[in-house]
């Protein structure tokens, strides 16, 4: 029997399933694309489940989400300690071992990464209107998240964080100094994003370029080139404006959040 | 000739209706209008990804918390919008600043002192940075309306665009300290059409409901809640003094309620968030106003 394609993150479905199995995406919708070529994520139904390892993800809530994993024996998440909502008292809680902690704390990102091992549940939420965004990561690929924009990833991905290049970029991208790099290994991964607004979703192809308001950028792949450009403008007695874009070049995936916060303009 | 088969109750303008949604304001054509006893209207949401059509461009709307406009313009055609709402424009749109008077007093009013233009071909969206509704009022020619400041997201290029100030105002004495106040914010923003139909687009936070007001006709509304209202709709300030059973507790010393009345004819529009107008201490001055002692 023909199984189900999942149109976001392509894994196969059992006929049956009305949501992915891998992301919890709808089965029985199809992908809302824009004219100009970008995928809204998936609204996940309330309550939605899937699975990751032995374990299972559910998403409870459409406003502010919460993600409530039920980790096996042998399975753990990582994640902010800041997001944690609720946990069973038998989760044990270590600290992940993130290496360049003074350059984190001058980067302004978190400086401790709590892991929660199974078995048990814990429950994470942030706490801003917004979308839980869905990524299985396939073995050996790689995708840069803009900082605190990451809400969990699986025990099977490496984190590492990734200075932005160019002082351009830094000062004005809007993104801070580093970004979140998250990296399979030999087996898939699966992260958790929150996007705040609604989140979409375009796949570049090799040269095309987008440009982007900084405040706005959530993800990409890593093949994805990001260049800050400046914009400037006349604007008669007040002189001139300089306002700064993120140039995306593809190939490769770029996420963008709607509700951001507007970096830039001088 | 052929007639419209359906006018739309929200932007009241006609078309085929062989559509789910408006073209001219992307509201639903398939559900029922929801009106209050009292007879508001509840503006509905538009559809994730309907379009709105505007010139030779259109318009879609996608994501339902904090919605993003996209539009697809023509060579030709061109928007405006606050420079701090560009969510991504692809390289193609002809991103420039709008020329615009009075940048100081711009600046001390808190309005947007960047205005930018966006001319096609290619896409460009926009989206405001805080949960709620986007929608549009699509202009007829040489029809104006006056919007509360901030609401503005994105017009056309053949609608016009003025600051006025919004004339509603009240001074308290708390002590030695007095203070200004301007619940409306100190300017409203205008736009009308020019020389053919225009488009508008505001964004409210929480829900909005519209409503026609008869000549004559008067609602008191939070200051904080309007969205827009036509310009024959004209405003003021009402203060409202409680009874209570003790000189303290009836606080004749200080209005308990400020509300501003819309009095008809025309159509106003308010967002069910908003502020409470501040009010410390005692109003000692105030734009055109009544007062209600109970």
């Amino acid at each position: 029997m023909d199984r189900i394609e999942c149109q976001w993150c392509k894994a196969q479905n059992e006929p049956e399933r009305t949501s992915c199995t891998t992301c919890g995406a709808p089965l029985d919708k199809r992908n809302l694309v824009s004219d100009s070529g970008w995928t809204e994520a998936p609204r996940l139904r309330d309550m939605t489940e899937f699975r990751f390892s032995n374990s299972t993800c559910q998403i409870e809530g459409e406003i502010v989400p919460v993600a409530e994993l039920a980790l096996a024996q042998g399975d753990s998440v990582f994640f902010e300690h800041h997001v944690m909502l609720w946990k069973e008292p038998q989760v044990p809680l270590s600290a992940l071992n993130v290496p360049g902690g003074a350059r984190r704390m001058i980067g302004g990102m978190p400086h401790i990464m709590s892991v929660a091992h199974g078995p048990g549940r814990v429950a994470l939420s942030k706490d801003a209107t917004g979308e839980v965004v869905v990524l299985p990561i396939h073995p050996s690929h790689e995708i840069d998240v803009r900082e605190h924009a990451f809400l969990a990833g699986t025990h099977s991905l490496n984190y590492s964080f990734v200075r932005i290049k160019g002082l351009a970029n830094v000062l004005h991208g809007g993104s801070g100094m580093y970004m979140d790099r998250f990296i399979t290994g030999g087996e898939q991964g699966l992260l958790l994003l929150h996007g705040y607004g609604n989140v979409f979703q375009k796949t570049l192809q090799p040269g095309e370029k987008i440009l982007l308001e900084p405040g706005g950028f959530l993800y990409k792949d890593s093949s994805v080139q990001m260049n800050t450009v400046q914009q400037r403008f006349k604007t008669g007695m007040l002189g001139t404006h300089t306002m700064y874009l993120a140039e995306m070049t593809g190939p490769g995936r770029v996420g963008v959040q709607s509700m951001y916060v507007h970096h830039g303009t001088e | 000739m052929s007639t419209p088969a359906y006018t739309c109750p929200y932007c009241r303008l006609p078309s085929d209706g062989t559509g789910t949604t408006c073209p001219n304001c992307g509201a639903p054509t398939d559900v029922r209008v929801r009106v209050s006893k009292s007879g508001w209207a509840e503006q509905p949401p538009i559809k994730d990804m309907a379009r709105i059509r505007f010139s030779r461009s259109t318009c879609q709307i996608s994501g339902m918390y904090v919605p993003v406009a996209e539009m697809q313009l023509d060579p030709a055609d061109s928007v405006y919008f606050s420079h701090h709402t560009l969510l991504h424009a692809e390289p193609s749109v002809r991103l420039d600043m709008m020329k615009m008077a009075g940048g100081w007093n711009r600046m001390l009013a808190g309005m947007p002192l960047l205005m930018m233009t966006a001319g096609g071909p290619g896409h460009v969206a926009v989206s405001a940075d805080h949960p709620g509704e986007t929608f549009a009022v699509p202009l007829p020619a040489n029809h104006a309306i006056d919007v509360v400041e901030h609401r503005f997201l994105l017009a056309t290029s053949n609608v016009g665009y003025q600051w006025e100030n919004s004339g509603i105002w009240y001074v308290t004495r708390n002590g030695d300290d007095q203070e200004y106040h301007y619940p409306l914010g100190r300017t409203m923003d205008r736009f009308f059409a020019q020389g053919g139909p225009g488009l508008l687009l505001l964004h409210g936070p929480g829900n909005t409901f519209i409503r026609d007001l008869r000549e004559g006709e008067r609602i008191l509304v939070q200051p904080g809640g309007l969205i827009w209202k036509d310009r024959s709709v004209r405003m003021y300030l009402h203060f409202e003094f409680p009874r209570g059973q003790y000189w303290f507790s009836s606080a004749r010393w200080q209005a308990k309620s400020i509300w501003l009345v819309l009095q008809g004819p025309g159509r106003v529009a308010i967002q069910s968030v908003f502020e409470q107008p501040e009010m410390v201490g005692g109003v000692i001055n105030s734009s055109g106003a009544t007062t209600q002692y109970w």
